[in-house]
């Protein structure tokens, strides 16, 4: 399954009163805004794979794979200025 | 005479092992059960690692502390590596030739899923922990 949201946390300062986002991103939404433009990029997919001889369908599979395994990635970076987060869900 | 040493005793008897082999199952029934097996953590069954985490903590002069924790899917790390069979033809002769060229004896093409798959099944016994005296920097990479 396809990672269909994530969430990514701000704060700028280490002190509760700093600014803080929290901003959830339907990642369903934008797999649904991307998805025509992955069709219409998928034929130009296909004969860049065929000139590198690469089998696009075993490319397409594999980058699938990679797609899905992004579920639950979470990187958190630290800082006395500032913080993120990311959380894939 | 507990039973387990009988037993040794029986099977060096029998011709089953050796007098080195039974010399060491004795030490090891004379050392007894190691504190792990004692609490029965050891029987507990190993749950296979589903993530892989990088920690690092360093401490800045002028930046003051700086933490970075990545806790990354395994899965993620297997479907990238296949990515490695996704590598034309022409570019994998042309890394080799590279590899060799910098004494590295490796041949692309030999790297087979399976290979893969295996490596990262055991990247669960990996641990690797980085003491850096700059900035105080401390790295772990562990698989949980």
């Amino acid at each position: 399954m396809i990672p269909l949201a994530a969430v990514v946390a701000v704060r700028r300062g280490r002190s509760s009163s700093g600014f803080r986002f929290w901003i959830p991103v339907p990642l369903v939404l934008v797999w649904l805004l991307a998805l025509p433009f992955l069709v219409l990029a998928l034929p130009i997919f296909f004969i860049a794979c065929l000139a590198s001889r690469v089998n696009p369908f075993r490319a397409l599979w594999i980058l699938w794979q990679l797609l899905c395994a992004l579920s639950t990635t979470r990187v958190s970076v630290e800082h006395r200025a500032a913080s993120i987060l990311v959380h894939i869900f | 005479m507990s039973d387990n040493r009988r037993q040794v005793l029986d099977m060096l008897a029998g011709g089953q092992i050796s007098v080195e082999e039974a010399d060491r199952l004795i030490a090891a029934i004379e050392e007894g059960p190691t504190p792990a097996a004692a609490t029965g953590l050891a029987e507990r069954p190993a749950t296979a690692p589903r993530y892989l985490r990088v920690i690092v903590n360093a401490v800045d002069e002028d930046e003051g502390p700086i933490k970075v924790n990545v806790r990354a899917p395994l899965q993620l790390l297997r479907a990238g590596v296949r990515l490695a069979s996704l590598i034309p033809p022409q570019a994998q002769d042309e890394v080799n030739t590279a590899l060799r060229q910098h004494g590295v004896g490796f041949d692309l093409s030999q790297i087979k899923p399976e290979n893969l798959d295996e490596l990262i099944d055991h990247l669960g016994d990996l641990t690797v922990d980085v003491d850096g005296e700059r900035n105080n920097m401390k790295v772990r990479v562990f698989c949980e």
